[in-house]
Order: structure tokens, then sequence, then C-alpha cells
């Protein structure tokens, strides 16, 4: 039994708090936020002290691990005051915004004997854990052609920071990053990136295509402002074969109720793709039992990095509208 | 009714077999020959159309009442043909790739404005009814101003050798698959592509014997700064439940448009071929095309995709190589 804390009750944070407590190897001990409200709302959700300075709740609580779920420009930070209390860091993604830090802050957990994990979710995805077998077994010597999208509403609408690039890094650091790492995990050594980024007051818009030392070209696109529901999907093709899905496509469970009379619609709708144990439970049951074994992590803090490092290639390379060679960069 | 006398020189291209059945149907249209240098291919299909079978083009297009042709030859003869049809005097609906070379493509033109005849590149993407609805929703500007495009047409190996040959076809699934799209993109934004970086490979043999490109990735900028990302694969494989697809995103300033023109279709299970198929019922695109091609001519009225379209989106083809050879991208 882990005893962990969470540290920024936002989405990210709720959802964190939420797995930990149906876990059974791990207890949840305390949250954390610097807006009160936050912190008193999910601490007396869960039952769990709260508290709005993480210092005093990691020295109280006697955390061993704390989940952070902060902005993005907070990672580095904080992460570096856990180490400095010896408490172990499962850190929400991306691990830092520029390569610089994201070294840094390895180094630092390193010297400290701390744990760092960064959460890149979609290796624990089951349908993109299906398709990285599939990519071995089509074909993995040539490569093959890959496909992925991830697009939503801009977060920016529910919370202000997103819109600030210097603390969420815009879309690439933010979106792209879940595919950058998937892609790095599933097709290695990258050797060069083409990148375009379109970006007005609404819209965040960035489409990459990574080459990858097997062969593989991978079109990656990510969309802040895209006026539909949340979607993700991809494609990989290969000699040996073809693998797709997408979001829309694997809904299992549709919840829908009749609205009142008289409202406009006449229904709302509830579409989930349910499982038992949800990719963010897998996740975070994953990092706990590495810090229980002393193991490897399924993504590491070093794939997190290299996906800090992908993501400013693929931002230099929109920039100068070259290709850039990731070079040793593209190594794991 | 007058009728439009065709004749149909080669029928090197398959797509040939499909627009003959769509002219036999054609009450404004009377197919006055067939000239291919392969009897064996459609000496015995004229026969049971009753139609003049010439093995030498030059014997149809001796004959005077014919005033229009068809061209599916392998790609580097598209050149002579024309230039010869027009010399004789018939109007030219030509296969894409119009040509494999930029003086080739201008003299093409050329010959058709010299002897007065119309000279259209055979673009049936222009006429599948989601394109002119996405057209007519661009121009009501009902998504704002055209961002970025990211389009796929893949498909599969074609099934006629001379398709891997390069000295019959000047090149892989990069020219064959890049010319529909591009062409769509040009009419949608109404500019010119002004460079074009793009990957080209050879993935999707599982003999690994071929040397075509059959695999890649063109990433273009027009002249307006839009950007447009397109997946010319011939990446469906046997497996896939159809041939392949023509698939278009456009993000505008205020919207999306989603183009999935084959996406109209049933999901058939026979035992006899023992997989998934889609069977389309859409509208007819080549039917459509032909339909425009030969009312123009009838009514002495300019083709509605000409000459100029294909040498356009032709020259991004062909430049896309050329980026591929210098690793950097090339002006257009
Ligand atoms: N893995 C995923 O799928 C995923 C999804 C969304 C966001 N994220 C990442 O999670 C992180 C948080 O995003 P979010 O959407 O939850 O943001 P959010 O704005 O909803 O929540 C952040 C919370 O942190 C709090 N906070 C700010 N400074 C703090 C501090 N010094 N100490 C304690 N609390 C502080 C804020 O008050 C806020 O409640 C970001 O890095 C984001 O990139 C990951």
């Amino acid at each position: 039994m882990i005893k962990v804390a969470v540290v920024g009750c936002g989405g990210m944070g709720n959802i964190h708090a939420d797995r930990y407590a149906s876990m059974p190897e791990a207890s949840l001990v305390g949250v954390c936020d610097v807006n009160e409200a936050a912190a008193k709302a999910l601490g007396d959700a869960m039952g769990v002290l709260w508290f709005t300075s993480m210092a005093e709740m990691l020295k109280e609580v006697g955390a061993e691990a704390v989940s952070l779920a902060v902005p993005t420009y907070l990672h580095v930070p904080l992460l570096k005051e856990a180490a400095d209390l010896g408490v172990h860091v499962i850190c929400e993604k991306p691990i830092a915004l520029s390569s610089a830090e994201a070294a840094e802050a390895i180094r630092y957990c390193e010297e400290r004997g701390v744990r760092l994990f960064v959460g890149h979710v979609v290796r624990f995805f089951p349908n993109y854990e299906q398709l990285a077998g599939k990519v071995r077994e089509f074909g993995g010597e040539r490569g093959g052609v890959y496909h992925a999208k991830r697009a939503g509403s801009h977060p920016a609408l529910v919370q202000p920071w997103f819109k600030d690039a210097a603390k969420s890094g815009g879309v690439v650091f933010d979106l792209m990053i879940h595919d950058i790492d998937y892609a790095l995990g599933t097709f290695g050594e990258a050797t060069e990136v083409f990148a375009f980024n379109k970006v007005t007051d609404d819209i965040d818009y960035a489409t990459a295509t990574f080459r990858f030392k097997n062969g593989t070209i991978a079109q990656i696109e990510a969309f802040w402002g895209y006026p539909g529901p949340f979607y993700t999907s991809f494609e990989y093709a290969a000699a040996g074969g073809i693998v797709r899905g997408a979001s829309s496509d694997s809904e299992s469970l549709s919840v829908r109720v009749a609205a009142p009379p008289g409202s406009a619609a006449g229904f709302v709708e509830t579409p989930q793709s349910v499982l038992l144990q949800d990719p963010y439970y897998r996740e975070l049951a994953h990092f706990l039992s590495c810090i229980e074994s002393g193991g490897e992590p399924i993504v590491t803090a070093k794939d997190a990095l290299l996906a800090v490092r992908w993501a400013e290639a693929a931002l230099e390379s929109a920039r100068t509208g070259q290709p850039v060679k990731l070079g040793e960069g593209g190594a794991r | 009714m007058r009728k439009l006398k065709i004749g149909m020189l080669s029928f090197a291209h398959s797509h040939a077999f499909d627009y003959l059945d769509s002219l036999l149907r054609m009450r404004n249209v009377e197919v006055a020959g067939i000239a291919d240098e392969a009897p064996e291919r459609t000496k015995e299909l004229a026969a049971r159309h009753s139609i003049p079978y010439y093995a030498d083009y030059r014997d149809l297009l001796a004959d005077a009442s014919v005033e229009a042709v068809v061209i599916c030859s392998e790609n580097v003869r598209h050149a002579e043909l024309t230039i010869a049809s027009a010399k004789a005097g018939k109007h030219v609906l030509c296969e894409k790739p119009l040509g494999l070379g930029a003086e080739e493509m201008e003299s093409m033109i050329a010959a058709c404005k010299e002897a007065g005849v119309e000279l259209m590149t055979a673009f049936p993407c222009r006429y599948l009814t989601p394109v002119v609805r996405a057209k007519e929703a661009l121009e009501r500007g009902e998504i704002g101003e055209i961002l970025s495009f990211k389009a796929t047409n893949r498909g599969s190996f074609p099934d006629v050798p001379w398709f891997s040959d390069k000295s019959l076809s000047g090149g892989g699934a990069v020219l064959d698959h890049t010319v529909h799209v591009m062409d769509l993109m040009n009419w949608f934004t109404g500019s010119n592509p002004a460079s074009v970086y793009a990957y080209a490979a050879t993935l999707f043999d599982p003999e690994g014997k071929r040397t075509i490109d059959d695999a890649g990735m063109v990433h273009v900028t027009f002249e307006n700064g839009v950007s447009a990302v397109l997946d010319p694969s011939w990446s469906r494989n046997p497996g896939f439940p159809t041939w392949g697809d023509v698939t278009m995103d456009i993000i505008g300033t205020k919207g999306v448009i989603s183009i999935d023109a084959f996406n109209q279709k049933n999901s058939v299970y026979s035992r006899k071929s023992g997989k998934g198929d889609w069977a389309f019922w859409g509208d007819d695109m080549n039917a459509l095309m032909l339909e425009a091609f030969v009312t123009a001519i009838l009514e002495g009225k300019p083709v509605p995709v000409t000459g100029e379209d294909g040498l356009r989106s032709a020259r991004v083809a062909l430049r896309a190589y050329d980026s591929v050879e210098a690793g950097s991208p090339v002006k257009v």
C-alpha cells in the first residue's frame, strides 16, 4: 500500500484522486490546490485532508508519492520541491516546456533518489496497446505509413492558462505530445520532422510528419478549437496489413435520456467507451507498481524528455518551413 | 439529338474500361472507335459493342467523323497521343497525370490551342457530389478562410504492370495519387502551390521486390499561405474492404469541412470472397465527368477542367520527387 497525494485539483487532479481512491494498492492521503475552493471540493468528495500548499501537505500526510496535475509551466518547480522532500513524483505530461528543463528535472530527481514518472497515458489505452502489437506483426522492419489525429475544443475555453504558450506549450506540447510519445514508443528512432502550425484566436492546429529510421512515415495532427466532440483516430498501414481505429467507432455504451418536454433538444446523449479499469487507472497503478518493485516503467522519464525534444523540433520546422533533423535527439 | 462521336485511344489504363461503360450508356455519345495496341485487351470488347477496332491509333484519328478522343495510355504516351489528336482536330480528354514534365505538358496545351480543340484533364474527383457540396460551402464562406488541408488518396497497388515501370509511368504512388487531390486543393483555394516537400518510399510489397515508390507524404504550401498534407500511398491490401479512398479535412478559421468521398457504402460479407467488403452506392463521378466533357464539346463551350489544371497539379507531384532528392522543400 502506497500513500499518495494529489497536487492540482482541476480536470486531471480529479481523475488522479478518483483513481487512487478506488485502487487497492494505493491510499489517497491528501489533495492540494492553490485555489482553496477546488482543494476543499475534491478533499471533501474523497474524504481526505485538503491543503493549499504542497510542501505543507507532503510534510503533514507522509505521502510516499505525489501526482502533479498542475498547469504545465509549474511541473518542474513543483517536482523539484517534491524531490527535495524525498517524495516520488508522478507528473502529468508534458514533463516540461523545454528539453533543457526536462533533462534538468530528470537529473534532479535522480540525484535525490526519487522516482519520476510522466503520465503519457496513450501507452495505457488498450486500443493503442493492441495497435503496437499489430505494428510489430505487420512489418516492423521496413516500416509503414502511420496517421494519428487528436482533436477537441480549445481547452482555454475552460482554463485560460492553456491559451498562453509560455504556460501550456500550445497544441504541440500539450496535445500532440500524446501521439509523439506513442510514436516514439512504437516506431523507435525518428530522423526528421516536417510540420505546419496554424494559430488564430480560436484555433491552434498543428500537423507534423515524422520520418523514422525504420522507414515509417508518421503523420500526426493535433487540433485545439475543433468544432466537434473530442476525437482521436489512428491508422497504420504496412506490407503485412492495415490496422485502424477511431474514438467515434468504439463507443460501447450510450445512455440516452429523454429531455423534459418543451426543451429544445429532444434528448440528452452520453456515448462512452467503458472499461473496468480505464487508461488513467492502468497508468497510475503501473507507476505505483514500479515504485514498489523498483522496476522500469513502460514509459520512462527519458521517453518524456525525448517527446519534448521532438515537439521542439516540430515547432522549429513549423517556424522555419524546413525539415528539422533529429540527429542524436531522435534516439531513445 | 446530336451525338458526339468519340474515339478511345489505348486501354493501357484500366479507367478506360469504366469510361467505356459510362460512354456506352450516354444517349448523346457514339463510341466511334477503339484504338488499342494490345488487341487481346480490347478487340473482342469492341466487336461485342460493334465498335470499329484499330491496332494503330493513327487510323482512328484519320476518321474525320470522330470529334473527340479519350486517352488512357501509359502516362509516358499522353503527350504523343494528345498532340497527334489535336493535329487531327479532335478534342481531347486525357487521363491524369497529364504529362511527365512541365515542358511536355505545355506543348500539349499549346498544340490543342493551336488546333482550336479543347483539352480536358480527367479529374473525376471534381465530380464527387460531396466535393461539389464542399466547394459550395467554401464559397458561401461557411468555414471562414482556409488554413490547412489534411487529405488522403490511398489506393491499392495497380494491377497493370506498367505502373511499376518508371519509364512508362514516370513515377509511382506519389505521382499517380497526388494529382487528384492536388487538383481539388487548387480548386478550393483558388491559389497556386508555392512549395512542396515530400517523402517517398517503397513499403508495401510483401515480397520486398518492388522498386517504384508506393508510399509517401506530400506537404504543400500555397502562395496564399494555406498548408496541405496529402497521403498518396498505395497502401490498401487485398484484405481491405475497398480499393482506396479520397478523404479531406479542410480546416478553416470558422469551421471544418470533412469529406470522405466513398463513405456512402454498404458493408457486405460474402461467403465467396471470405472477407468484408464496402460496396459504394454514391453518385458516379466518372459518368458525371464524361457528361461534363461531352456537354461542353457539344455546346461549343470550354471544358470545365483544363489542361492547365492538369499541369498545375502534375507539376506539384513531379516537384515532390525533386524535393525527396533534395531533402528540402522546393519551389513549384
Ligand atoms: N494525460 C491527459 O490526458 C491530460 C489531459 C488534460 C491535461 N493534462 C495535463 O494535466 C495538467 C493539468 O491540466 P488540467 O486540465 O487538469 O488543468 P486545470 O487548470 O483544470 O487544473 C490545474 C489546477 O492546478 C491548480 N494549481 C495551480 N498552481 C498550483 C500550485 N502551485 N499548487 C497547487 N495547485 C495549483 C489550479 O488552481 C487548478 O485547479 C497539465 O499539465 C496538462 O497538460 C493531461
